[in-house]
């Protein structure tokens, strides 16, 4: 009797939190907009997956591919087209229904240059599809050749070659649909605070004050999983330590990309629950080919056996990171050549004897760059670089530590002669290895290190169009010893953003993509 | 005095017209360029090179030498002409009117520098009257002590305390933002505390004072400290002089000699910092708006300054000038009501 006087009570409490209870989040800044396509921040992306639907979507907490606005897609035999059938009797939170046109709307707007939904002479950009997508429309490197709406309920996006990723691309949270009928009245608004943001998603759009906070109200047509609290707040707070302040305090109630160091303080207030995301991001450190000392392979391997990088990771994450010898963070781990070791050997007196081979006896001077701003997988490089630079110098090799602000850093590691090493990573956007390899290996990545061969290229191109996991792996295994042996670029390690949220909070199930939407998050007893 | 006003008016369009000028060639002479960051970690050359086409920024700056049919279609001709018409151009990033941003943030930032000066002049005025009337005395040393710890704390490390202790040790006040969440507030002034006022919300102004008192107090503590030194010095000095003397001979009450004779004189110095420090805090109280999630314009002219948007920065600077020009000039105007013999040409 007890035990249902209990359970019933809990499910009063359950009913009571769902139907009126304001869920805030400490977002780590204000969105850049609200319109799908033209972002290329995790800021905006956290709100609007909150507005607007993919049409692949993520299982909880993983990469791997799910239903979203599209039920099944499937490929010619050589993935050069992608065909997607799209779910039926999905409304826009204006009441607009979602087909086939709504997707070619949104695609042809952001693909073609010439669309005149597109906005582009009042500043739209759509920057995203020549990083993810190769470029636009009449590009000779963009992915997409055509976008065709075969009937009300499927569309195909023939492409410019083989593309197995293709549907985990058009996943990630850039690519959210729009209401068309809303971009056309809204016009070149459509996205700022001014405007009224319409998508399929999980909540509706109240209002923005910019730098302050996006207030979100549960949609109560929403086609999936309704959202169990009424009201959503998104607040901006940019300082790391006031998310903690603004946690303890119980002014908001979960919030990510905390600093490694809070993990503590976290543990010990028992209002708190401290919430490990996976790891999807890798830290590395690049060596440059124009520099005639580093362009030596032994070298650059003797540099990657003398930096005791768990110890780094350790000492500066917390417990919150793991190194290895991969690119790859762990959830990719099936990509990973079972041939190479699982992390660099540390082993200083090798290495001093690798560099005095290679003619080096007494060492030699070499300039570290170290970024000015702080990301989740080098939360405090100088430090880190401080680091690198003592184990270096154990044997023998002297690291003058430079930086300089990050918008002239960002360009100077690509300006000749660039940089000797320096200190740089990745987060991925969606789940493929190809993000990661592409990103910095490769015709499409930064020309930083000098360092581009054409077997390299070409199992890039492989890796892109092969279409089963096991052909991938195979590919990709492949392009990690490739790299593993060049040691151009050293992985540090792959950290874990710590998140938190108060103890009521339940349900959160944070994506390695780096958003998803908060439908399924309830509160309990919240006062 | 009418004229005299007119001319400063003048003055003042002349110096904002040279700032834009210095502004624009400035921020475009920064290494770095806008595409680079908007890119991130994934810019490369071509992406770069790419958006930078995109957004313009491939055109001359001032004048199109090479292309004499199209002289004014550089990057300055285009924007002083959209000025001229009232439009501040678009944030780069955010595609945002730079003129709706600051008519949102200014009353922001405009509410938080009132309470901060008027947490530093609550304060450092009386601290620095007893500091120079109480000479080396117990009062004297704790208010050079105070005054020394408000202008060498630095304002991030300051702010972050205040937001502990007070926030989350003590729970006497919110730790940032302007309002609570869910207190819902229709702007007409855009200064909170007086919208709720206005409004007939008392429990809306309440909560937005309360809102108001650590970043201001964070904000308030350099000017205070200041103050209280210029004060001190300044009646210190107007003590000693003959006026003061003959006043006190002549047997006037000696509370009536420091507060009518001397303190009106000892203030000229201290309207003049006051003035000064009221144009700072106008023009962008970076950290404490930072570290407060304050929607100022201090913290939004950091991220245009780290983001290279030019437009925001472009009109940011030009706003800021505006507003530390009419600060000043009613700092010179306050003069003459302290001191008669101060006359405008």
């Amino acid at each position: 009797m007890k035990k249902y006087i209990l359970t019933a009570l809990l499910g009063a409490a359950l009913a009571g939190s769902a139907s009126a209870a304001t869920l805030v989040y400490g977002n780590n800044g204000d969105p850049v907009s609200l319109e799908p396509g033209n972002i290329t921040d995790g800021i905006s992306i956290t709100v609007q997956r909150q507005i607007y639907d993919t049409l692949v979507d993520f299982k909880d907490g993983t990469t791997d591919p799910v239903p979203g606005l599209a039920v099944s897609w499937k490929s010619n035999p050589d993935a050069t087209s992608w065909t997607f059938n799209l779910r039926k009797g999905v409304k826009f939170q204006d009441g607009t229904p979602f087909n086939a046109d709504a997707v070619v709307f949104n695609w042809k707007r952001w693909w073609d240059p010439k669309d005149p939904t597109g906005y582009r002479d009042q500043g739209r950009t759509y920057e995203i599809m020549g990083d993810l997508l190769g470029g636009f429309k009449g590009d000779k490197t963009a992915v997409i050749k055509d976008i065709v709406k075969v009937d009300d309920n499927t569309v195909r996006f023939d492409l410019t070659g083989g593309n197995s990723d293709f549907p985990v691309v058009i996943g990630s949270g850039y690519f959210g649909l729009a209401s068309p009928t809303a971009v056309k009245e809204q016009g070149a608004k459509y996205g700022t605070p001014a405007s009224t943001p319409v998508g399929t998603g999980p909540f509706t759009f109240v209002s923005w004050k910019t730098g302050d906070n996006i207030t979100l109200k549960a949609n109560p047509n929403y086609w999936g999983a309704k959202a169990r609290v009424d009201t959503l707040v998104v607040r901006s707070i940019k300082d790391a330590s006031q998310r903690l302040n603004e946690l303890k305090a119980g002014t908001i109630d979960f919030a990510s990309d905390l600093t490694p160091d809070s993990l503590a303080a976290v543990k010990a207030d028992k209002t708190l629950t401290a919430v490990m995301k996976p790891s999807f991001n890798v830290g590395f450190v690049s060596m440059n080919n124009k520099n005639p000392i580093l362009a030596k392979q032994a070298v650059r391997t003797a540099i990657s056996m003398a930096i005791n990088k768990k110890a780094i990771a350790d000492a500066f994450w917390g417990g919150l990171a793991v190194s290895n010898a991969s690119f790859l963070p762990p959830v990719m781990a099936w990509a990973n050549n079972s041939a190479v070791p699982g992390d660099y050997k540390y082993d200083p007196a090798a290495a001093k004897k690798m560099l005095a081979d290679a003619g080096y006896a007494n060492g030699f001077s070499v300039d570290l760059w170290y970024m000015p701003v702080s990301r989740p997988y080098f939360p405090t490089p100088k430090p880190i670089a401080e680091a690198i630079a003592a184990d270096l110098s154990a044997i023998g090799i002297k690291v003058n530590l430079k930086t300089e602000d990050w918008a002239k850093y960002l360009q100077d590691r690509n300006k000749e002669p660039g940089f000797d090493m320096y200190m740089i990573g990745w987060t991925g956007d969606y789940g493929s290895p190809d993000n990661f390899y592409g990103a910095y290996y490769g015709a499409n990545a930064s020309d930083d290190i000098n360092y581009n061969p054409p077997a390299l290229q070409t199992l890039l191109e492989q890796g892109r169009a092969a279409l089963t996991r096991d052909a991938k792996a195979k590919v990709y295994g492949q392009l990690h010893k490739l790299t593993y042996d060049a040691a151009y670029r050293i992985p540090m390690v792959h950290s874990q953003p710590l998140a938190a949220a108060r103890t009521y909070v339940k349900n959160w199930v944070p994506s390695p993509l780096g958003s998803e939407a908060w439908n399924k998050v309830i509160l309990i007893g919240k006062k | 005095m009418g004229i005299y006003v007119l001319r400063r008016l003048w003055r003042t369009l002349l110096v904002l017209i040279g700032i834009s000028v210095v502004v624009f060639a400035f921020v475009r002479s920064l290494p770095g360029d806008p595409a680079t960051v908007i890119l991130g970690e994934r810019a490369n050359p071509v992406s770069a090179a790419r958006l930078t086409e995109q957004l313009g920024l491939n055109k001359p700056w001032f004048i199109n030498i090479k292309d004499p049919a199209h002289l004014f279609d550089a990057q300055y001709p285009r924007y002083i002409w959209k000025v001229v018409h009232g439009d501040l151009d678009k944030g780069q990033k955010s595609q945002i009117p730079v003129t709706d941003e600051l008519r949102a943030r200014f009353p922001a930032t405009f509410e938080l520098a009132l309470a901060a000066m008027f947490f530093a002049l609550l304060i450092g005025l009386p601290a620095g009257i007893i500091a120079a009337l109480r000479r080396n005395s117990v009062w004297d040393s704790l208010a050079t002590t105070v005054s020394l710890v408000g202008v060498s704390m630095p304002v991030f490390w300051l702010g972050l305390l205040l937001s502990y202790f007070f926030a989350v040790v003590l729970h006497w006040f919110p730790p940032s933002a302007r309002l609570s969440t869910g207190v819902d507030l229709q702007p007409l002034t855009g200064l909170y505390v007086l919208d709720g006022l206005l409004r007939g919300r008392l429990d809306v102004a309440w909560d937005a004072l309360r809102h108001l008192v650590l970043p201001a107090i964070a904000l308030g503590s350099i000017p205070m400290a200041i103050t209280a030194r210029i004060t001190r010095s300044s009646l210190l000095e107007v003590l000693g002089q003959d006026y003061v003397r003959t006043a006190k001979a002549k047997g006037v009450a000696p509370r009536l000699v420091t507060l009518k004779h001397a303190l009106r004189n000892a203030l000229l110095p201290v309207v003049t910092v006051v003035g000064l420090q009221a144009g700072l805090l106008l023009g962008g109280a970076v950290l404490t708006e930072t570290i407060f999630s304050w929607p100022g314009l201090g913290s939004w002219l950091y991220d245009a300054i780290s983001s290279r948007d030019y437009p925001v920065i472009q009109g940011g600077v030009i706003f800021a000038a505006l507003v530390v020009s009419v600060v000043n000039l009613l700092v010179d105007l306050s003069y003459a009501f302290l001191d008669p013999r101060i006359q405008y040409r």
